[in-house]
């Protein structure tokens, strides 16, 4: 009877139980039916020509050929990587910014916090549609420069090809920065204030407490932050999508919005496919290489 | 902190479902080929892209009156405009397809025709409600395989409106050669207004093409234009050139906001006297409030070359039923039902009115502006139908981003219509 007890017990430690079991597989199995499986569908889409319509025609690397010639994939590229340091890089600076500013409980800090975050409640496309009015030629921006007597500096914010990219990074700013701050304040929030009290007693300055205690020790936050942008940047569409279409002519084109109006506005799903593979493989690129060396650098 | 994996997963999974949804349309066109059952049971669905409430409503009222009728059964599904397009493709491919769609009759009917995605009518078109409709009406809705594909159900037409009150205050009159409409524009800058409003800017960039259409059916005839889209032409040769030297001498008086409004704010603009006059379809009319309309009159656009004939934009609109449907008497019966002046009047009155009814014998709403809109197609020596629709909507991107750098930058003209002709060629050749 020992006996027979002790081996059940073994079996129960060494055994995987099929409960766990299941509970692995059975998303494994939705995961590659809803995600792997399209993936591989995708990237075999992009070495075709199809229209949606007909059979795909399997062409091929023809489609990333004509990339290297396609001066609009050019000019997408170059914004998406403007995009990344404009948007990506402003709103980690000002995310963390507002963060230091507001990381002291103080009265009414609360409120400032809520206003900060109030745009990532409001879906993407309600607020372009905001911003799209007042960017309109007789809208509050130009009404408001004409009211200060800047009225020569009036514009047709969207419709011009000088501005219209600037323009569309505002709004998209204007939400991520109070995204990123609250991800810095609960970073900030995880610091151990001892550390702070031991630099003050060792004579810190403010710039030297900040370089030499509080960025080592949002590493990790950073981390977070960096993949969020990064990923948020590369999928950057609703807000192009809704307040210039990447126009005027590709002015604004990013490569979120190059893929979907090349696969669903041309109908040309070969080349959409394989724009969408490169933005997969930037995404990836980027993503991995900074995980390869967060991980180096902990070892 | 936890919000970074789902925000990545979304993105999979969003790539994903794309790829999914296309891989079984994929899946579905290949092997739907063969079945052409009969069998019945269950309605009729008409899947309609009028999504407007005025529309939507209109629609159900046809549906309604034709079940009421008691030969058949149909049932009414809108699906929201921008949705219906990109997914017309897999609605056509699918083997349990929505029976009958709104949609274009002319070139895009006639590349699903060319696919074998619709169903042929043609013998429908020998009935007595298809009696009084014209030779042109009846070549729109032909494929070019010579069978009949198409229903046609109402039009609109397009004109330079401008608004009775002012031109009378102005003393002016309408032009009917391009050097009258030059003059006017003249006048009309005088008085402090933009001559030409446009309405090319926000979301409704496609608007700028009507000026394009119009220019070449005057300069270079109805059929070059149809020619051109179809890619016979090419967009860099010398006679799309001359539409563009046209388009420049009247350039300098479009409003410089032209760009920069979508065509309902250019229309607000127009009604509140900042511009002149505006070349636009009577689809404008809905985002007009109601009492100002009484003052808006409209002129032919002005004939160019008095050589060719007087072509005008009439865009039709109708329905075709799938060739996979599983209903084709019952779809063929309510189709018949669709061309009748009864149904087409239903229709008329229960949406905004300006839109005319195809069937001669139909009665319009009756207003002044629409008699004349009537005359104005009735008297066309021939009807085109728009920019997409003589082409594809794969098309219109590449003249959207083409005239909207012309607009900017008018001097490029030679190296706009090379890029022109090059992201055409990338449509044409699949």
């Amino acid at each position: 009877m020992a006996v027979f007890t002790a081996t059940r017990v073994r079996r129960r430690a060494t055994g995987v139980p099929p409960v766990v079991l299941a509970f692995v597989l059975v998303p494994l199995l939705a995961e590659t039916f809803w995600v792997f499986w399209p993936a591989i569908q995708g990237f075999y889409l992009s070495l075709t020509q199809w229209d949606g319509v007909s059979a795909p025609k399997f062409i091929g690397l023809g489609n990333y050929r004509e990339m290297l010639g396609d001066s609009v994939f050019r000019t997408a590229v170059l914004d998406t990587v403007l995009w990344l340091l404009l948007f990506g890089g402003l709103s980690a600076v000002l995310g963390l910014g507002a963060a230091l500013l507001l990381q002291q409980e103080r009265r009414g800090v609360g409120f400032y916090r809520a206003a900060l975050f109030l745009p990532v409640v409001f879906s993407l496309v309600a607020t372009a549609l905001v911003w799209q009015a007042m960017y309109q030629p007789d809208g509050l921006i130009n009404k408001t420069l004409e009211g200060v007597g800047l009225g020569s500096l009036t514009h047709a914010w969207l419709a011009d090809q000088g501005t219209a990219f600037y323009a569309v990074i505002v709004p998209a700013l204007w939400r991520q920065i109070g995204y990123v701050m609250v991800l810095y304040l609960a970073g900030l929030k995880g610091i151990d204030p001892v550390l702070y009290e031991a630099a003050k007693v060792d004579g810190a300055t403010r710039w030297q407490q900040f370089r030499n205690i509080t960025m080592p020790q949002l590493s990790s936050v950073n981390a977070v932050v960096l993949s969020v942008i990064v990923i948020d940047s590369l999928r950057s569409f609703d807000v192009v999508w809704a307040l210039t279409r990447g126009g005027p002519y590709h002015s604004s084109e990013l490569l979120s919005t190059y893929m979907y109006s090349t696969a669903f506005q041309s109908l040309r799903l070969g080349y959409g496919s394989a724009l969408a593979v490169v933005i997969f493989l930037l995404a990836f690129g980027v993503i991995v290489s900074y995980l390869v060396r967060a991980f180096r650098e902990a070892d | 902190m936890i919000t970074s994996p789902p925000s990545r997963r979304g993105f999979l999974t969003g790539a994903g479902a794309i790829g999914a949804a296309a891989l079984m349309s994929g899946c579905v066109a290949s092997s739907s080929g063969g079945s052409g059952s009969q069998s019945s049971g269950g309605p009729v669905t008409l899947q309609s892209n009028l999504s407007s409430p005025q529309a939507k409503s209109a629609m159900q009222n046809l549906v309604d009156s034709y079940n009421k009728r008691g030969s058949g059964k149909a049932e009414l599904n809108t699906v929201a405009s921008e949705t219906f397009r990109t997914q017309l493709p897999t609605y056509l491919t699918s083997a349990n397809p929505p029976d009958l769609l709104t949609w274009y009759p002319g070139s895009v009917a006639n590349s699903y025709a060319k696919k074998d995605l619709l169903l042929d009518v043609s013998d429908i078109w020998s009935k007595p409600e298809f009696a009084g409709y014209s030779a042109a009406q009846q070549r729109l809705c032909t494929s070019s395989a010579g069978k009949k594909v198409f229903v046609p159900a109402t039009y609109y037409w397009w004109g330079v409106f401008y608004r009775k009150s002012n031109f009378a205050k102005w003393g002016l009159q309408e032009p009917t050669t391009w050097d009258e409409f030059l003059g006017l524009c003249d006048k009309l800058k005088s008085k402090g207004v933009a001559p030409i409003g446009l309405g090319a800017g926000g979301n409704t960039a496609w608007v700028a093409s009507s000026w394009f259409d119009y220019l070449n059916i005057r300069v270079n005839g109805a059929q070059y234009h149809r020619d051109l889209l179809a890619g016979k032409h090419r967009f860099d040769d010398p006679e799309v050139r001359k539409v563009f030297d046209r388009w420049s001498e009247a350039l300098p008086y479009f409003d410089p906001n032209g760009t920069a409004l979508a065509f309902q704010d250019a229309t607000t603009a127009l009604l509140q006297s900042r511009t002149g006059m505006m070349l636009i379809g009577t689809f404008f009319a809905d985002a007009a409030p109601k009492d100002q309309l009484d003052d808006i009159d409209f002129f032919r656009f002005p004939v160019i070359d008095p050589e060719i004939p007087l072509a005008e934009e009439g865009p039709t609109d109708g329905y075709f039923a799938s060739a996979h449907t599983r209903h084709k008497a019952e779809v063929k019966d309510f189709m018949r039902y669709m061309a009748t002046a009864e149904a087409q009047e239903i229709y008329i009155k229960g949406s905004s009115g300006t839109a005319l009814p195809t069937n001669p014998t139909a009665k319009d709403s009756g207003t002044a502006l629409v008699k004349k809109g009537r005359a104005l197609i009735e008297s066309a020596s021939d009807v085109t139908q728009f920019f997409n629709r003589d082409s594809s909507d794969a098309l219109q991107p590449t003249a959207d981003t083409a005239l909207t750098r012309f607009l900017a930058k008018p001097k490029q003209i030679d190296s706009i219509l090379t890029t022109w002709q090059r992201d055409a060629q990338k449509i044409w050749s699949q």
